[in-house]
């Protein structure tokens, strides 16, 4: 396998260059000539005088200008025109062929696509014809007041006189051109290379050409247009077609398919196969052999950047790093909790100093005593200094069973704290509302002066008590229920520990029917999720297409949804006729419960299925090396979404080449492969023969002697050998076949027109613009160059 | 225009001084340019070919005819030789697998492969 990789250095120049190649024996044949443009401006224009005709090549992919008599044209270039619109300044302006794309940048291209103005191979747009002419004379370095030389331009076979004259007209108007002649571009290089010698007198011509093919026969170094034949295909379908095969196959990599990028592909690596099956069948066992001719253009990537396995010294160094911080933090810790304690301690001191204090105090003047410091009474004290101890012992850490006596204590002295609880209602008084915990502290209180007070409080405050009361209830509940549920918990946790304990029993005493037993159960808990997810999606009857959820056309509803519509239906219908009386009854509702409920029970399942499932797959893979869960069965969708599910890899970035380099030039034999209904060009030779007028065994034998190919598309490797192959098929046993090929199928056109134009007898086959206007259309039409001079 | 754009000379010129008539001229803006232009079809039906003897060669006569060979049955997805079609989606596949990838095909790739074969269905 080769890759490679190319760029785009001056307008119309590309070379190749090779990443890497594997060892492959496959050396690189000779590289074909690439097309290139030829556009700088030429400088000897007035050097040359009136009588040297300007020569045209104007085929449908490149247009050829130079001076007759010169072996190469002197401006090239692609035969198409676009009018983009400036970024800045916004005026339209014509651009001529192809051109750098850097430079294109400063123009807004989005609705000016390049456009030729050829129809298949017919000229008929003639106002872009003008830009090309305008372009190209400019170029030639025309200036003066009109092109004052015989011109000299090709034209398709059997031209429309429509489009002959509206190009005369306009060479002869616009230009000023002093006399024109038209000739077909494949003559004109039949006879260069008949010159030459690689052709004989009779032959036949066949030419693959941009937009179409042409077989031609000469008899006498004349062509016979009656035996002609034309198919409309050419190297542009071939182009086209290979530009959508792989853009369906690599949909991702559509905006890198450019067209001109197909078909520098195109040029550089399609091949014609000497019989397409056989091809196809080594391509489809996967032989070697078809390893070796599969190219593979490798993208730019950039890998994301690969963290390197850290050397021994950075694993030690971050572990380091690692112990020392975490070091620290301890140590802050470590402070911080001491910095409490000592806090802790403190207070817990300066409480039990105030408690000592407040004993030696009198009991009446505790409560002024008690307000300097900020507690209202002993029993807040004695609370805070409950809680202070206690988050002592947490702060210097001790046993958890410490700290369950301390919650048993904190229970009991809950217990204490909610006394009110155990009092009946109408045994509350005020007082022990007001000081719930301090019977004691009531003691002389002049009760002839209080009596009234306390009697108007008690009828005021029953209600307060029974708040509070309530509220004790309330915060009882709640704390209960929170142990209990503290409790379950711990339950279940030891219910599991002995489940797993028990699994492991099991599996240790016989481990085969274990994994046997776990398998069995993963199976059947997937099956299950299986097939609610089959029902959810109606089976498999969508292309793939997933976006069914919804009521297509043909789609059948799932269960759920039948139950849902049979249920309204029924509601809807089921009552009296003419008025609709749903809603009536409180029980029509229950149907929306009814409706959800079918669906809900569906999710319920479905949650507590996947839960298992988990649980079982990851015990499988615990125990069983052998065991991979099983993928998720994600419906084959389109190469493109499945790399995305995944890390991109370089191989995502490859664009492979196999089949489709054979199988692109094959529509110039099989134009039905792209719906072209035309013979291909094996058989165009046939047909081309049958069409001459004269039946003559002889003529016939030595046409296919010399069969000559020239055009563009016959660089194809392999052309030759097909060919001949399929002549033969056609042709009588025996009949001698030899198929030559053009010295330079793409500039022997031109070149041979150039010779052309050089004769002295050239002059008598143009025509004026005075022979144009007297003569007519008509005689337009008939007219024919002689090529033999 | 940036200096680069116009040394590269990328822009047609306006004017040009061997032209007798100029493009603005020509075909004044505001005007509706290039939709006057026939098409090769509109071309041919005015050339009125049947006025003129059949055996006179034209661009009409020298069109080559249907082919005679029995077409080439290619699978549309890999190239390969295709017995079988989809009747379905009418696309041509060559195996089993080829089978599960037309299957798994949305149906604007289906339409896109039936195009290059021109057998898709274009509603009008």
């Amino acid at each position: 396998m080769v890759c490679f990789c190319s760029q785009l250095n001056r307008p119309g120049q590309r070379h190749w260059s090779i990443i890497f190649s594997t060892a492959s024996r496959e050396r690189l044949k000779k590289k074909k000539m690439p097309f290139i443009s030829k556009i700088k401006r030429q400088t000897d224009y007035n050097l040359f005088p009136s009588s040297t005709p300007i020569v045209i090549d104007n085929g449908a992919s490149y247009f050829r200008i130079g001076w007759a008599g010169e072996t190469e044209p002197r401006v090239i270039f692609r035969n198409i025109v676009q009018r983009p619109r400036h970024k800045t300044t916004g005026e339209t302006v014509s651009i001529v062929g192809d051109h750098d794309p850097a430079l294109l940048k400063y123009f807004d291209c989005t609705r000016s696509g390049p456009r030729s103005a050829f129809d298949n191979d017919v000229v008929y747009q003639f106002e872009i014809m003008e830009y090309i002419l305008d372009f190209a004379f400019d170029r030639l370095g025309a200036n003066g007041s009109g092109i004052d030389h015989p011109v000299l331009i090709t034209e398709c076979v059997c031209n429309p006189v429509h489009s002959r004259s509206k190009m005369a007209e306009l060479l002869f108007e616009t230009y000023g051109v002093p006399s024109v002649a038209f000739g077909v571009d494949t003559a004109f290089s039949y006879k260069y290379n008949q010159q030459h010698g690689i052709c004989g007198q009779d032959g036949l011509a066949i030419c693959p050409g941009f937009s179409t093919t042409h077989v031609i026969p000469f008899v006498g170094g004349e062509p016979v247009y009656r035996g002609s034949c034309r198919t409309n295909i050419g190297g542009y379908h071939v182009t086209d077609y290979l530009k959508q095969l792989l853009s369906l196959k690599y949909p991702h990599h559509m905006a890198r398919l450019t067209w001109e990028k197909v078909e520098d592909l195109k040029m550089e690596h399609c091949y014609i196969a000497p019989d397409y099956f056989s091809e196809a069948r080594l391509f489809q066992k996967g032989t070697k052999e078809a390893e070796d001719k599969t190219r593979c253009w490798q993208l730019p990537w950039v890998p994301p950047p690969t963290e390197e396995p850290p050397s021994e010294e950075e694993i030690a160094r971050k572990a380091a790093i690692k112990e020392r911080q975490g070091q620290r933090l301890r140590e802050m810790a470590e402070a911080k909790r001491s910095s409490r304690i000592n806090e802790l301690e403190n207070e817990l001191h300066g409480l039990g100093f105030l408690l000592r204090q407040l004993e030696q105090v009198e009991a009446n003047d505790i409560p002024s005593f008690l307000s300097a410091t900020g507690y209202v009474s002993k029993q807040e004290i004695e609370s805070s200094l409950a809680k202070v101890t206690q988050s002592l012992r947490k702060a210097k850490g001790e046993p958890k069973s410490e700290q369950a006596e301390v919650e048993e204590k904190t229970e009991a002295s809950m217990n204490e704290k909610y006394p009110l609880i155990h009092i009946p209602d109408n045994m509350l008084t005020s007082e022990q509302v007001l000081n719930p915990k301090e019977p004691k502290l009531k003691k002389k209180k002049k009760k002839c002066i209080i009596i009234a007070i306390v009697i108007k409080l008690l009828l005021a405050m029953v209600s307060i008590q029974l708040k509070e009361k309530r509220r004790q209830i309330f915060l009882k509940t709640t704390t209960e229920g929170r142990q209990r549920a503290k409790q379950k918990r711990v339950e279940e946790g030891l219910e599991r520990e002995r489940k797993n304990q028990e699994d492991e029993e099991r599996r240790l005493e016989n481990p085969e029917l274990y994994a046997e037993q776990m398998r069995a159960k993963y199976k059947e808990l997937s099956e299950r999720i299986d097939q609610r997810k089959r029902l959810k999606t109606n089976g498999s009857h969508t292309n793939g297409n997933n976006t069914s959820g919804g009521v297509g056309r043909g789609e059948r509803l799932n269960a759920a949804q039948r139950e849902r519509m049979r249920l309204l239906t029924t509601a809807a219908f089921d009552r009296g006729k003419g008025e609709d009386t749903f809603g009536a009854k409180d029980e029509d509702w229950q149907l929306y419960k009814l409706m959800s409920r079918d669906n809900d029970d569906d999710d319920e399942g479905a949650e507590a299925d996947e839960a298992e499932l988990a649980r079982v797959s990851s015990r499988l893979q615990e125990i069983d090396p052998k065991f991979v869960p099983k993928q998720e069965l994600v419906p084959p969708q389109s190469a493109a979404e499945a790399p995305r599910l995944r890390p991109l890899t370089k191989e995502d970035f490859q664009i492979v080449l196999g089949v489709e380099r054979f199988r692109c030039p094959e529509i110039l034999y099989h134009p039905n492969l792209v719906g072209i209904d035309q013979v291909g060009l094996d058989e165009m030779t046939g047909v081309s023969i049958r069409r001459l007028p004269s039946k003559d065994e002889d003529l016939e034998q030595r046409l296919t002697s010399s069969i000559f190919m020239t055009g563009g598309c016959c660089l194809f490797p392999g052309m030759s050998q097909r060919l001949e192959a399929g002549i033969r098929m056609i042709r009588p046993c025996g009949a001698p076949i030899n198929v030559v090929r053009a010295l330079d199928p793409v500039l022997d056109a031109w070149r041979g027109a150039s010779l052309y134009a050089a004769k002295l007898q050239f002059t008598e086959q143009t025509f004026t613009r005075m022979d144009y206007y007297e003569k007519g259309e008509d005689w337009l039409r008939r007219y024919q160059l002689r090529y033999t001079l | 225009m940036e200096a680069e754009v116009i040394e590269a000379e990328l822009v047609l010129p306006t004017y040009l001084s061997f032209k007798r008539v100029q493009m603005y001229e020509k075909y004044p803006k505001g005007q509706s340019r290039g939709r006057h232009w026939k098409h090769l079809k509109q071309i041919l039906q005015a050339e009125n070919y049947r006025n003129y003897p059949p055996d006179e060669p034209n661009y009409v006569n020298i069109e080559s005819p249907p082919s005679m060979h029995p077409c080439k049955r290619l699978c549309d997805m890999t190239g390969y030789e295709a017995p079988y079609y989809d009747p379905r989606t009418n696309l041509r596949y060559a195996n089993a697998e080829v089978f599960k990838l037309v299957r798994s095909l949305p149906s604007e790739y289906v339409q896109r492969y039936l195009a290059l074969r021109n057998a898709a269905v274009v509603l009008k």
